[in-house]
C-alpha cells in the first residue's frame, strides 16, 4: 500500500515543526564495568499514547562474508526488513522466534523479498547452513528507541515526561526495565550494569577466524 | 616295631608332608596370585566403566548434535509439543539411544520418552543444565532416573541460532553397560540402585547371585572380601564412581573365586592322584629295599644263632657286593676261625689233657711255671720189644695205642693228666696244673686202676690169641716247677725237677724179681698218703745219678 500525499505532507510537517524535546543519555556497562555495545534502550510512555507509526519504513540486514550486518537491527513493528545476499555463496535465513516466523530458503543475491515484522519482540535470525550466523531484530511498538555504541553510550530524544526505559541485549536472560522522568530543561545522563550472559555463539572456521578442533 | 615298618613309615611320612606342603603352598600361591590379579582388575574397572560411559555419550552427542542441526527438528521444536513429541520418537528409533527428551534452557523438560513411550520428568534435567550453564558447557553429561530405570544422558543445545533448548540422548545403564564393563574388565558386574529399596539395575550373573549382591551390598574393604553368594564364593568390592554414587547408583565388580581356581583344583587333584601314586610305588619299592636290608640282616641273626649254638660249618651266602655282603664274608670267615680255633682246641684237648688244654685257654700260652707239690707217675711196658717184633708197625701202634688208651683213662679217672706218651712210656702228672693236696692218692689209686686194667686187657689179648703185657709203675711225690715250658713257638705244660727223675728211676727198679711187685712209690709219697694201702717196704735204695739212699715201697693192693 503506497502512502497517500496527505499522509506524506503531514510527516514532513511533523518533522519540521519543532516539538518540546527532552533527553536521556544511558551509559551501559557489564558487571565489569566495560561498556555494552548494541544493546538496545528503547522509550515506552507511562503518561501518554505512543504515536502512531509513520509510513512503513524499510531497513536491511545484509548477509556479507557470511555473517549478518548489522548484528542488532532494533526497528518500528510494522517495518519491513530486508535481508539482501552480498556474499557469492547463497544462504538460508530464517527465524523460529514467536514474534516473527519466516523463512528465506536457500538465495543469493537481493532478490528475496522484504519481510514485515508487525509484532513486538526479539526475533533471532539465523542462516540455517551457517551456524554461526546470527542476528536480532529488535521489534519495538514505540518510535523512541536507540542502539548503545561502541563507548556503550544510547542517546535518545523524546518529549517530556515519564517513561518506562527497557533496556535489551542479546546476552541478558531477561530485559532490563526501570521507570524515568524526562525533563525539557537539560538532558538526563545515567549509567546502567547490565549482567551479561556467556555469549554462546558456534564458532567459525579456521580460515575465518576459528580454532581449529576445538 | 621292626626296621621294615619304621622304613615304610618314614617313606610314607616324607612322601605324604612333602604332598601336603606342595598342595598347601599350590593353593596359598593360586588364592593369593588370584586375588592379587582380581585386585588389578577392580582398581581398573571404574576407570573402564567411566569411559565406556563417556564413549556412549561422546556417540550420543555427536548423533544428537546431527539431529539437532535439522531444520525441520527445529521447525518441529518451533511448532507444538506434540509435533514435537511425535518427531522425538521417529528420532529415538532412527537412533540406537533407549531415550530422548528435550529440555528448556531453564531446566524444565519440554518432552521426553523412551522407547516404551513418552515420560513426565519435569526436573531430571535441571542439575545438569543448570551445571552446563555455569560452566558454558557445549554439551552436559550425567545420569537421569527415568521411573526404574537410570540413564547415562547427554545434552546438546538445541540453536535457532540461539539456545533455545537442550536436546539429550540417554542410554540405559542396563545389561548391554554391564556386558560390556564385564568384558573389558574381565569381572562379572552388578549395578544397582541404592536407597530404602535396593533394586538390582543391571548384571552379568545369575538373578540368583545378583539378588544375594542387592542384599548384602558389600562395603568397601582394604582387603577384598571374599562373600559366599548362592552357594559361590566371590571376591567383590564396589566400584568408587563419584558420578553414579551421585545418581543414586553404585557398581559392584565380583570375581569368582571358585571359577578362578578351578584350574588350580584340577591341578591339586592331578597333583594328589600323582602323590598317591607315587606314595603307592614308593612304599613298594620301600617295601622290597627294606626286605633286601632286614633279610639279610635276618639271616645273619639266624646265622649268629647257629654260631652261639657252637656250628661253626654253616656258611653264610648272601652273594651280595655291599656292605652287608661283606659283614656276610666276615661271618663266614668268624665262622671259619672259630671252627679253626675249636679243632686246634681239640687237638689240644687229646694231646694234652684237657685239664691243662683248659688251664692253658684259661692262663694263656705265658712261659714260666711255678713250684708246687705234685705227684709224678710213669708207667712202661715190659717186653714190648718182644711184641713189636712180631707184628707189623702198623698192628703195633693199634696194639700201642688201645693199651694207652686204657691205661690214659685210668689215670684221667684218678683227675691225673697224660703229660706225654714216650713211645710205650706214659709220664702223668697228679696235683698240675690243678693242684691236688691228694695227689699221692690219686696217683697210688691210678696206679692199681692201671694194674686192674692191664689185667682186663690182657685177657682180651689172651682171647685174641696173643701174648700178655706187663708194665711197671714209679711214683713220686716231690715238689717240681710246673708252667709252660719250650719255646714261644712251641711250648709244652710239663714239670720239671728231681722229683720227676726220680719217678722215672723207679720204674725200672720193678724188673728186679726180688721186689716181685710192679708198683714201686717213694718215701715221700707212702708219707703223703692219706688212705691206707697194702705196702710193702723194699729197703733203701740209691738212684742212679743219686747219692743219698732212699726208702722205696711196693703197692701190693688196697687195704
Amino acid at each position: 500500500m503506497r502512502p497517500s500525499v496527505l499522509a506524506r505532507l503531514l510527516a514532513v510537517l511533523a518533522a519540521v515543526a519543532p516539538l518540546p524535546a527532552a533527553e536521556l543519555a544511558l551509559t551501559l556497562t557489564d558487571a565489569a564495568s566495560a561498556p555494552v555495545v548494541d544493546a538496545v534502550v528503547s522509550l515506552h510512555p507511562l503518561d501518554a499514547p505512543v504515536p502512531a507509526p509513520g509510513p512503513a519504513a524499510e531497513v536491511e540486514v545484509v548477509q556479507s562474508d557470511g555473517e549478518f550486518q548489522p548484528l542488532v537491527t532494533p526497528i518500528r513493528a510494522g517495518t519491513r526488513v530486508r535481508f539482501p545476499n552480498a556474499d557469492s555463496i547463497q544462504h538460508h535465513v530464517y527465524s523460529l522466534s514467536p514474534a516473527k516466523r519466516f523463512d528465506i530458503p536457500l538465495h543469493g543475491g537481493a532478490s528475496a523479498p522484504a519481510e514485515e515484522f508487525p509484532l513486538p519482540g526479539v526475533v533471532s535470525v539465523g542462516c540455517n547452513i551457517h551456524d554461526w550466523m546470527r542476528a536480532y531484530v529488535v521489534v519495538l511498538d514505540t518510535p523512541w528507541f536507540a542502539l548503545s555504541s561502541d563507548a556503550g553510550l544510547a542517546r535518545l530524544e523524546a518529549p517530556a515526561g515519564r517513561y518506562r526505559v527497557e533496556i535489551w541485549h542479546y546476552r541478558v536472560a531477561k530485559p532490563d526495565s526501570y521507570e524515568v522522568t524526562l525533563a525539557e530543561t537539560e538532558p538526563l545522563a545515567a549509567t546502567r550494569a547490565l549482567v551479561l550472559r556467556r555469549n554462546r555463539r558456534p564458532a567459525r572456521a579456521p580460515e575465518s577466524g576459528g580454532g581449529g578442533y576445538r | 616295631m621292626s626296621f621294615r615298618v619304621r622304613v615304610l613309615l618314614l617313606l610314607a611320612g616324607l612322601i605324604a608332608a612333602v604332598l601336603g606342603v606342595t598342595l598347601f603352598v599350590v593353593n596359598r600361591s593360586a588364592e593369593s596370585e588370584a586375588v592379587a590379579e582380581v585386585r588389578q582388575r577392580f582398581d581398573r574397572s571404574a576407570e573402564i566403566l567411566l569411559q565406556l560411559i563417556q564413549r556412549q555419550n561422546d556417540q550420543d552427542a555427536a548423533l544428537a548434535t546431527l539431529l539437532v542441526a535439522d531444520y525441520a527438528f527445529k521447525q518441529a521444536f518451533a511448532a507444538d509439543v506434540p509435533t514435537l513429541e511425535s518427531n522425538l520418537e521417529s528420532l529415538l528409533l532412527r537412533s540406537d539411544a533407549d531415550s530422548i527428551a528435550v529440555v528448556l534452557p531453564e531446566g524444565n523438560t519440554l518432552a521426553a520418552r523412551t522407547l516404551a513411550g513418552r515420560v513426565e520428568i519435569p526436573s531430571a534435567f535441571a542439575p545438569l543444565v543448570a551445571r552446563a550453564d555455569a560452566a558454558g558447557a557445549e554439551r552436559a553429561d550425567g545420569f537421569v532416573w527415568i521411573g526404574d530405570e537410570l540413564h547415562a544422558v547427554v545434552l546438546v543445545p538445541l540453536l535457532a541460532p540461539d539456545l533455545v533448548a537442550w536436546v539429550g540422548l540417554g542410554h540405559r545403564v542396563g545389561d548391554k553397560l554391564a556386558a560390556n564393563l564385564g568384558q573389558y574388565s574381565g569381572l562379572d558386574v552388578v549395578f544397582l540402585r541404592d536407597g530404602a529399596r535396593v533394586l538390582a539395575l543391571a548384571s552379568t550373573l545369575a538373578p540368583g547371585v545378583t539378588a544375594e549382591v542387592a542384599r548384602v551390598r558389600p562395603a568397601p574393604a582394604p582387603e577384598f572380601p571374599i562373600a559366599t553368594l548362592a552357594g559361590e564364593r566371590f571376591l567383590v568390592a564396589p566400584t568408587p564412581l563419584p558420578e553414579l554414587a551421585q545418581a543414586g547408583a553404585s557398581v559392584f565388580v565380583l570375581s569368582s573365586l571358585d571359577a578362578r581356581l578351578a584350574p588350580t583344583r584340577r591341578l591339586q587333584s592331578r597333583l594328589l592322584t600323582a602323590g598317591c601314586g607315587l606314595l603307592a610305588a614308593a612304599l613298594v619299592v620301600a617295601f622290597f629295599f627294606a626286605r633286601s636290608l632286614t633279610r639279610p640282616v635276618g639271616q645273619l641273626a639266624a646265622h649268629t644263632r647257629l654260631i652261639a649254638a657252637g656250628d661253626y660249618a654253616a656258611r653264610l651266602d648272601l652273594r651280595r657286593g655291599d656292605e652287608l655282603g661283606e659283614l656276610a664274608r666276615a661271618f663266614n670267615a668268624m665262622s671259619t676261625g672259630l671252627a679253626e680255633r675249636d679243632r686246634v682246641r681239640d687237638l689240644l684237648d687229646k694231646n694234652v689233657s684237657p685239664e691243662v688244654a683248659a688251664s692253658l685257654l684259661r692262663d694263656g700260652s705265658a712261659l714260666g711255671g711255678e713250684e708246687r707239690e705234685v705227684t709224678v707217675l710213669f708207667a712202661d711196658l715190659r717186653g714190648f720189644t718182644t711184641l713189636a717184633e712180631g707184628l707189623a708197625p702198623r698192628d703195633l701202634v693199634a696194639l700201642l695205642n688201645r693199651y694207652l688208651d686204657r691205661m690214659s683213662a685210668e689215670i684221667e679217672a684218678c683227675g691225673g693228666v697224660v703229660d706225654k706218651y714216650i713211645g710205650d712210656e706214659i709220664m702223668a702228672l697228679f696235683g698240675a696244673p690243678v693242684a691236688a693236696p691228694d695227689s699221692a692218692d690219686r696217683a697210688v689209686r691210678a696206679a692199681l686202676g692201671m694194674r686192674a686194667a692191664l689185667a682186663a686187657f690182657n685177657r682180651e689179648l689172651a682171647a685174641e690169641g696173643r701174648p700178655p703185657l706187663a708194665f711197671g709203675v714209679g711214683i713220686n711225690t716231690a715238689h717240681v716247677v710246673a708252667g709252660n715250658i719250650g719255646s714261644h713257638r712251641r711250648l709244652n705244660y710239663s714239670v720239671i725237677g728231681d722229683g720227676v727223675n726220680l719217678a722215672a728211676r723207679l720204674q725200672p727198679l720193678t724188673r728186679r724179681a726180688e721186689f716181685a711187685t710192679d708198683i714201686i712209690i717213694s718215701e715221700s709219697t707212702r708219707a703223703a698218703l692219706r688212705w691206707k694201702y697194702r705196702l710193702r717196704a723194699l729197703g733203701e735204695i740209691t738212684v742212679k745219678g743219686k747219692t743219698e739212699a732212699a726208702a722205696i715201697h711196693a703197692v701190693d693192693g688196697p687195704a
